[in-house]
């Protein structure tokens, strides 16, 4: 199997307004002042600097899929009607895992602690966005590698826990891309310490360049 | 080709690159999966046709195909070994195809991250494309071209790989994935970092098309002082029956091309999806135009990664932060000798927070070896925050490896007159492209009259110009000295920074704090100066930023001289301070009910105090102002004019009023307000996640419910005791996943063989109305339907 590949030190782009969004937020109908909209924004810029982002990835190649059931090249068996579709037609899977880290768990539990739950429900949001946007860096980090060898990667990722993609498949991922060692450990019910972690998979497929603009020229041009 | 050959090629001209070559390859059959360059050339006749193709089509500048002929990259098809090989042939293929056009040797990214995102460090990068260089001159590049990096310090590996093999123009293009690269640069600090380590010309490609990029450029044009170039994609590709289609065509394409010469590009090409039918339509188009010439900013600009600071008289004040500077400092010494990074980068996250946009860094303590630590505070620095540093050493080599790793332009503190210092410094300035801070000091010592610092100052800059510095590239130090031993000093400094501002015209820098060393409440006497030096046209400090009374005067001085446009900056901070309830709650005139409503807990707490000194007793405060108050903010929720965290807020305020009431309710029983009933709240076995139990368990205690909070990760057995014991009316549960929620029908069946009469409330994200009404519990989608359903339920 190919190595695992480690980025650290992520500082994802990512879009505020989801991070209002999982607060509950609603355009043109909740009320936000300037100032609670600067405490927000105040807490998010925190989060920010609080989490540590690790992520990791490994590409595997796909021996055979025959919905549900994915088959990986060392014999990991993964189960989804819905993976099984996102991964049809491709040869590879990129599975990839992002971690918050520590701190900012500790940031949440402390600010619970101070009382201020309002404050800690915004980190908490903020540092979930946060992390999940670290594997749109893996993405687009592996995307533009396979590029030029002519592969691409599907649009779409999977996250175990969504759709028939169960959580305990968690646990496979988890041992693909030995996570424990970047200090992320699973507990009976396949929950992920530090909370503020993620795993999921995308697929990969060769391409072939198409193109309307000068296609015959081109053909002209080899046959010459 | 020389750089002064380049620099004329662009003179008068929009120059013309070549378009992409890999989509354009896989066009002609190149196969997926192999490996590009060794497949290229092993078919070199294919690879000819690309390249004639761009040069008959107009291209000035054509791109060798060896994108990713680094030994990193061709490892991955066990292709190291013939790195040099492979860039030599494809180089020498390109030189045989160009006729008249130039050819750049192409350099991109070696598919692996660099530190700190990855694992590969920065010198193993500069020498992996270093084998690149070697093999690309040998085949008789005209020029080189690093393009497609999303990394800015991958970007600055291949550069000094290149500077430091050959002469030769070198152009750098990012590529960025909206206004940032992947790695988080914004497009003016990639182009101040790029152009001051040397790059001929700096630009984007790939990533988006010719639209996006429009913006980049017209951002980085007024910081430019080289050529801009601009490779975009031929828009956004798109899969069709397993082809890859790029969304534009030539015409589309190039009717862009007007709109990015007037956003300033100065050399226009294509990269994936386009062919030589778009280079043909620019080359067509590009007849009629002309470089447009936009002026550029007076500003002295440092950057980090991902910031960049401009520095000028004319705009905010810059504070620097002092405090990772060890003298007198026991705390940081330890930590520079213990190698402590998390320390160095609290202090300047501390440092940041208070308003420090450039933060001085220094390891200068006895016994430490500089050469390693200072690159490692650094490091530590700039991951920590964004705010650019600089590098106050003397050391030469601990200097030079600390500006060979930064990934922006920094600024070397300082470079004084004395001979062997200005020597070995300005070189490396040069060579970095730092800017540097001018100590106005000789192998004479350090001159006490202004007059005396003034000719140094003349006599280093006309060094620094020989070696290409403008003012732009110096912050002149005023030379502070303490006034207890010279009290004229102040008065010399000042005199200085006054001629700096306004005769000389270049960006000036004080060490604050030594004016009143050895003096009692030296605050006053920093105070007093820095308003004064701010007055004299002083252009940065090298300060204490968590000193908030001289941040004061920074942002209070910034308004006085309109540095601070429209105020916009003093009346954002100053005005969030007072809403936010840092100042004085009385001050806003509000009432408890609004307090609540608000969420102002201060206020609050201060209002229920006043009710209980007005003789209104605890019952009528919660009966008449709190409930209908909290009754509000879940209206307020409910219609969604309000959010998560004002719900809360509200929550907590209620919760900071009943602080001051429960004392009086504990002397008076009958005032204690009927409870609505008893709530036994957990976090099932095995769920971590606590942080909805906690918001409800809040919002039930608002609602007048006896909580009693088990906490997360509970098992059945203690819940079902608590229950017992507290003669729970409600077991309220959570569970956020789905292999959590089977406890919840467990606790059911015992709460069923205990015979307790309890009812049972869950919530929680993977949870619905069917799954909970399947064992006979009650379903809620948030924490306040689950208070209103617990109302519900105590009644029946």
């Amino acid at each position: 199997m190919r190595e695992i590949r480690v980025m650290k030190a992520l500082r994802p782009d990512y879009n505020k307004n989801l991070i209002y969004t999982r607060l509950g937020y609603r355009k043109n109908t909740t009320r936000l002042s300037q100032d609670e909209r600067d405490n927000i924004d105040y807490l998010v810029e925190l989060t920010e600097n609080t989490l540590n982002i690790v992520a990791a990835y490994r590409i595997v190649d796909i021996l055979n899929i025959s919905s549900p059931y994915i088959l990986l090249e060392d014999g990991t068996r993964l189960k989804g009607e819905k993976l099984s579709e996102l991964l049809n037609g491709c040869h590879q899977a990129l599975i990839m895992f992002a971690t918050g880290g520590p701190k900012v768990i500790e940031l949440i539990e402390k600010l619970q602690n101070e009382g201020r739950l309002s404050d800690a429900v915004v980190v908490d949001a903020a540092a979930s966005e946060i992390t999940d946007s670290a594997l749109d860096v893996v993405m687009a980090h592996v995307g533009r590698n396979i590029r030029p060898l002519g592969q691409a990667l599907t649009k779409m990722r999977f996250s175990p826990g969504y759709g028939d993609f169960d959580l305990p498949q968690q646990a496979e991922l988890f041992r693909l891309l030995d996570a424990g060692k970047f200090g992320v450990s699973l507990n009976e019910a396949f929950m992920l310490t530090p909370e503020k972690s993620v795993f999921a998979v995308a697929g990969i497929t060769k391409m072939k360049m198409g193109g309307t603009d000068d296609q015959k020229g081109i053909q002209k041009a080899v046959q010459q | 080709m020389t750089k002064r050959e380049f620099k004329r090629l662009f003179s008068n001209k929009i120059v013309l690159l070549d378009g992409g070559m890999g989509t354009l390859l896989q066009k002609y059959g190149m196969p997926g999966g192999v490996c590009p360059e060794k497949w290229a050339s092993e078919n070199p006749d294919i690879l000819r046709k690309a390249h004639s193709g761009y040069v008959e089509a107009g291209s000035d500048i054509i791109y060798t195909f060896t994108f990713g002929a680094n030994p990193i990259k061709l490892g991955d098809f066990g292709l190291s070994g013939e790195t040099y090989e492979i860039n030599k042939r494809l180089a020498v293929i390109a030189r045989e195809t160009a006729r008249s056009a130039l050819v750049a040797g192409d350099i991109s990214s070696c598919g692996s991250l660099l530190m700190p995102f990855g694992g590969i460090e920065f010198e193993t990068a500069v020498n992996c494309f270093k084998e690149q260089v070697r093999g690309l001159v040998a085949g008789g590049v005209d020029l080189f071209v690093i393009e497609t990096m999303m990394d800015i310090q991958e970007a600055r590996a291949a550069l000094i790989a290149v500077k430091e093999l050959c002469n030769l123009p070198v152009m750098v293009t990012m590529t960025f994935e909206g206004e940032r690269t992947l790695m988080g640069s914004d497009p003016v600090s990639a182009l101040v970092t790029l152009q001051s380590l040397g790059a001929d010309a700096v630009g984007c490609n790939c990533s988006s098309g010719p639209a996006e990029m429009v913006d980049l450029i017209r951002k980085m044009k007024p910081y430019a002082k080289v050529p801009l170039i601009a490779k975009p994609n031929a828009g956004k590709p798109r899969l069709e029956s397993g082809h890859t289609v790029f969304e534009m065509d030539a015409d589309n394409f190039s009717s862009y091309c007007q709109i990015l010469v007037e956003a300033g590009v100065n050399g226009i090409g294509g990269c994936c999806g386009t062919t030589p039918e778009f280079i043909r339509k620019i080359n067509e188009l590009r007849k009629n135009l002309k470089p447009v010439s936009v002026e550029r900013k007076p500003y002295s600009v440092v950057c980090s990664n991902r910031k960049f600071v401009e520095i000028h008289p004319s705009l905010p004040f810059t504070v620097i932060g002092e405090r990772l500077n060890p003298t007198g400092k026991k705390a940081l010494k330890e930590a520079i000798l213990n190698e402590d990074m998390d320390y160095i980068a609290e202090i300047a996250r501390e440092q940041s927070e208070a308003g420090a946009v450039l933060l001085d860094v220094n390891a200068g303590v006895p016994g430490v070896d500089e050469k390693k630590v200072l690159p490692a505070m650094v490091e530590a620095v700039n991951n920590a925050v964004a705010a650019p540093v600089l590098l106050d050493s003397s050391d030469p080599e601990a200097l030079e490896a600390a500006l060979r790793i930064y990934p922006g332009r920094a600024v070397i503190n300082s470079i004084s007159g004395e001979k062997e210092k200005l020597e070995k410094l300005l070189p490396l300035a040069k060579k970095y492209g730092a800017m540097f801070v001018l100590l106005p000091v000789n192998d004479a010592g350090v001159p006490k009259s202004a007059e005396e610092r003034i000719k140094i100052i003349r006599e280093v800059y006309q060094e620094a110009k020989k070696s290409g510095f403008s003012k732009e590239d110096i912050l002149v130090d005023g030379l502070v000295m303490t006034v207890a031993s010279e009290q004229s000093a102040a008065i010399e400094t000042l005199k200085v920074i006054s001629w700096c501002s306004n005769r000389f015209r270049v960006n000036t820098t004080i060490g604050l704090s030594n004016v009143s060393f050895g003096l009692p409440a030296r605050e006053f006497i920093n105070t007093s100066f820095l308003m004064m030096a701010v007055s004299s046209g002083l252009s940065t400090a090298i300060m204490n930023p968590c000193n908030e009374n001289i941040m004061q005067v920074v942002r209070a001085s910034d308004v006085l001289l309109a540095r601070d446009k429209n105020a916009i900056n003093y009346i954002k901070f100053y005005s969030g301070k007072t809403k936010t309830g840092n100042e004085n709650p009385q001050k806003k005139e509000k009432s408890l009910y609004d307090a609540i409503v608000d969420g102002d807990r201060d206020a609050a707490r201060e209002l229920t105090r006043q009710e209980l000194i007005s003789g209104k007793l605890p019952k009528d405060i919660i009966d008449t102002i709190l409930i209908p108050a909290i009754q509000k903010v879940g209206d307020l929720y409910e219609n969604k004019e309000y959010f998560l965290p004002q719900l809360i807020r509200g929550a907590e305020a209620l919760e900071s009023a009943m602080a001051v009431l429960e004392p009086e309710i504990e002397k008076d029983k009958t005032a204690d307000p009927e409870k609505s009933g008893t709530v036994v709240i957990a976090t099932v076995k095995g769920d971590v996640h606590d942080i909805g139990k906690n918001i409800a368990a809040m919002l039930l205690r608002n609602y007048g419910f006896n909580v009693i909070d088990l906490g997360k990760d509970v098992d059945s057995q203690v819940i079902i005791e608590a229950a017992k014991e507290n003669n729970a009316d409600i077991i309220a549960l959570s569970a956020l996943m789905t292999t959590t929620m089977g406890q919840m029908p467990r606790v059911m069946e015992m709460v069923k063989q205990e015979g307790l009469s309890c009812k049972m409330l869950v919530g929680g994200a993977v949870l619905d109305k069917n799954f909970a009404e399947s064992f006979g519990a009650f379903y809620a989608s948030d924490a306040y339907s689950g208070v209103k359903l617990a109302q519900q339920l105590v009644k029946k």
